[in-house]
């Protein structure tokens, strides 16, 4: 079919009519078929045209008269109209191509199918897309309509200053990235939630899966008496929901009647620590407190897996003279890091994320003299501060989208690696 | 004591806590450069004499001597014994060149060293150029090779094969036979090869051990076990064969089926009870008249290269044959067979 021998120019007519919706069709003698695509489109356009004149108008200008105007929401309405907008040229696009394809079929002498034999296509073909796509409609307008306006939020200046109705938000491109690195406040604020997160986000899984592993290998011994009991009891703190024990643990550590103060460190005769008031202290609680919370998830996966090594490997080693050690580190730590290690990657980007224990330990404090977080806070707690309470939407929306570059590669990166891509077989 | 001799057990026995014996007064000798087939079904205990021999574990009772020196209770890694698993134990997260390279660096050999010993392993099972490749992009039989090449890097005197070919298919099986015994020949080491398919153990071994719980039942090469099995155990075991029960009536004259034939053994008490066996290939279809025995035959089977026929004398006999002729279902035919096809057994205990 390279060179197609054209018998007549239907297909260039019927597209050229197509450019109004349904009479491409109705040239194809596909009257039912034309009439609902023109219908389609008139409604479409009948009901959607003030909402894509105002949206289209209001994503440019986010408001020109003060009072009139709400800048908030012609930005929502703006976002919905370029998505309508999409979603209308996409059936405008798709009868264009029918057109064509039908004028292109009666070109070639073929017989173009009836209503019946296309009511029968769309259902064998497209049931697949038929299925998904209320979910995927829906997913448009929950997922990614939130996530552009905030991308669009991030480029504009709306806080306390800024606020409708009072007052008319504009757009300001790049003012809110550049306002974090130039401004003194924001920059020293900016630098120390991220080393803080990343000394967090390191520290605390590192050591939840350090401890995990070491406890799995431990709890796997041979000769080791009780197992399931042992396993268990390290299973337990998993059990409990994490906001209670981060609760329980903020009781605890409270620094006159907490428990630790008062009792623990008493009896080793240590004297109370600041655990809610000095950062470096705080921070300590957090790192503990997390590596409590994320061991027994490490500790169960690692478990399983170390049941899953032939114990053959081990006597291969054994007849190489492998020591024990030497078994340890060439073939149990190598092959759970192997098996496990893009698990492990989802305890970074969850730690990297977490916000509960921040949140319900100290509520991010304590409080920082010259930055607009507490010492505690991490990146996702700074912007959830910035928009409860300190009301600088844009910088939040900012500072999300610089997290979600890190958290989407992170990813993508293991998306990548896992099976959904690639078919092999690992062990 | 003969310098020939590698591997010699005496009186070795194994059990675990008050269990049966799984090895049970074992004594035996294995010479250099030999290949050697432990044969039995699971459970017989030949695994268990590769285990105490690559020394995972230690004899109960008796003692295991390599080269005429004591090695009980020498670690696994100390013996010049290695082993190729049965799901050949390779390291997953290693490639080819690492996985054989493991005993070496444990050794701490020479960067260089390692790189000339690997190779020439590989080089030995057929496996130049694979080096970089990633265990779970070999094949089953490649990987085979892969686990045969990091046993033979460590020079071995002796290796052990625990059931090796059990988890190939049956082509690349046979294949593996071949290169396996090719490879002993050209290594001049000692094998010692353990199965339960006993069509692998007869194409391989220069001697066979065929083993049923705990205890040796013959040795031999793979011609004496298949002609002369000393027991009903061992006939039924190596190959097809017709097993039934006869007197002894004189040397060179046994009774079966009601019927007295020559036969070429001797040295049997008279009147002694005794287990016949002839194989099923050795029996000779023919007209009824011209045949030693009649039977009906029961069932027909098409095997490829001969007929396999199941048939019944009139004293309820069940006669295998293995025939190029066929015959029907239901008919009545003669069975002719030499006398050197008869093979006379003592009784062992039971029935």
């Amino acid at each position: 079919m390279e060179t197609p021998m054209y018998q007549s120019n239907h297909r260039k007519i019927a597209l050229g009519l197509s450019l109004i919706p349904g009479f491409g069709q109705l040239y194809n003698r596909q009257y039912v078929k034309g009439i609902s695509f023109f219908i389609l489109a008139a409604s479409f356009l009948i009901v959607f045209k003030d909402l894509l004149n105002m949206g289209w108008w209001g994503i440019f200008t986010l408001g020109e008269v003060v009072g009139r105007d709400h800048s908030i929401f012609l930005l929502v309405e703006g976002i919905l109209a370029v998505i309508i907008s999409v979603f209308g040229l996409g059936f405008y696009a798709f009868n264009l191509r029918d057109a064509y394809k039908n004028g292109q079929k009666r070109d070639l002498g073929l017989k173009i199918s009836s209503l019946r034999e296309q009511y029968r296509a769309l259902v064998d073909n497209g049931f697949p897309y038929l299925m998904i796509s209320p979910g995927f409609i829906l997913l448009v307008f929950v997922v990614i309509f939130p996530i552009i306006f905030v991308v669009l939020l991030a480029f504009t200046n709306y806080d306390l200053y800024h606020s409708p109705p009072a007052k008319l938000v504009d757009w300001v491109g790049f003012q809110n990235f550049i306002d974090l690195v130039k401004l003194d406040l924001w920059r020293k604020t900016f630098i120390n939630v991220l080393a803080w997160t990343i000394v967090w986000t390191f520290g605390a899984t590192t050591l939840q899966i350090a401890l995990g592993i070491f406890l799995a290998i431990i709890v796997n011994q041979k000769d080791l008496k009780g197992k399931a009991i042992i396993r268990t009891i390290f299973i337990l703190p998993w059990a409990v929901p994490a906001f209670v024990t981060i609760l329980v643990f903020s009781g605890m550590f409270n620094e006159s009647f907490g428990v630790i103060n008062k009792t623990i460190l008493a009896a080793f005769g240590i004297k109370p620590l600041e655990w809610m008031t000095d950062p470096f202290w705080t921070k300590v609680a957090l790192i503990l407190i997390q590596t409590w919370l994320g061991f027994p998830f490490v500790f169960a996966m690692t478990t399983g897996v170390l049941q899953a090594i032939p114990n053959e490997l081990y006597e291969a080693a054994t007849v190489d003279g492998a020591s024990s050690w030497q078994k340890f580190t060439k073939i149990t730590l190598p092959l759970v890091l192997y098996a496990t290690a893009p698990i492990l990657i989802t305890q970074y980007t969850f730690n990297f994320n977490n916000f509960n224990i921040i949140y319900l330990f100290n509520g991010g404090g304590p409080a920082v003299s010259g930055q607009n977080a507490g010492a505690t806070d991490i990146l996702i707690s700074w912007i959830y501060r910035l928009t409860m309470t300190s009301a600088q939407y844009s910088k939040a929306a900012a500072i999300t989208l610089l997290l979600s570059l890190v958290v989407v590669s992170v990813a993508l990166w293991q998306f990548r690696r896992t099976k959904s891509f690639k078919e092999e077989d690992m062990m | 004591m003969d310098d020939r001799v590698i591997i010699r057990f005496n009186h070795v026995t194994k059990q675990y806590d008050n269990d049966l014996p799984v090895l049970d007064d074992v004594s035996f000798e294995m010479e250099r450069g030999k290949f050697y087939t432990l044969l039995g079904p699971s459970g017989c205990g030949k695994t268990t004499i590769l285990r105490l021999i690559a020394g995972f574990i230690e004899p109960t009772k008796g003692d295991i001597y390599f080269h005429g020196k004591r090695m009980n209770n020498v670690p696994a890694n100390k013996r010049q014994v290695n082993t190729v698993f049965q799901d050949y134990a390779l390291f997953p997260h290693l490639n080819v060149f690492e996985n054989v390279a493991f005993g070496l660096r444990i050794k701490k050999i020479g960067k260089e060293d390692i790189e000339r010993k690997v190779k020439e392993a590989l080089r030995f099972v057929n496996l130049e150029g694979y080096e970089q490749r990633a265990i779970h992009e070999m094949s089953g039989g490649q990987r085979q090779r892969v686990a045969i090449a990091r046993a033979i890097v460590n020079e071995p005197d002796v290796l052990l094969l625990d059931e090796p070919l059990s988890a190939l298919d049956l082509k690349l099986r046979t294949e593996m036979q071949y290169e396996l015994r090719e490879l002993q020949r050209r290594l001049g080491i000692t094998f010692i090869f353990v199965t339960h398919d006993q069509e692998e153990a007869l194409a391989m071994s220069d001697e066979i051990f065929v083993l049923n719980k705990g205890k040796i039942e013959q040795r031999g090469t793979p011609k004496d076990i298949y002609d002369e099995p000393v027991n009903r155990f061992v006939a039924d075991f190596i190959g097809e064969s017709n097993i039934i029960t006869g007197t002894m009536i004189d040397d060179f004259v046994v009774e079966f089926a009601n019927q007295q034939f020559a036969c070429i053994d001797r040295g049997f008490a008279k009147n002694e009870r005794v287990d016949i066996v002839i194989r099923p290939e050795d029996l000779e279809l023919t007209t009824v008249e011209r045949g030693k025995l009649r039977v009906r035959v029961d069932s027909v089977l098409f095997r490829g290269v001969h007929y396999e026929l199941c048939c019944y004398d009139t004293y309820g006999n069940e006669w295998l044959v293995h025939s190029t002729k066929k015959a029907d279902i239901g008919e009545e035919i003669g069975l002719h067979f030499e006398p050197e096809a008869i093979h006379v057994m003592k009784r062992s205990g039971g029935e």
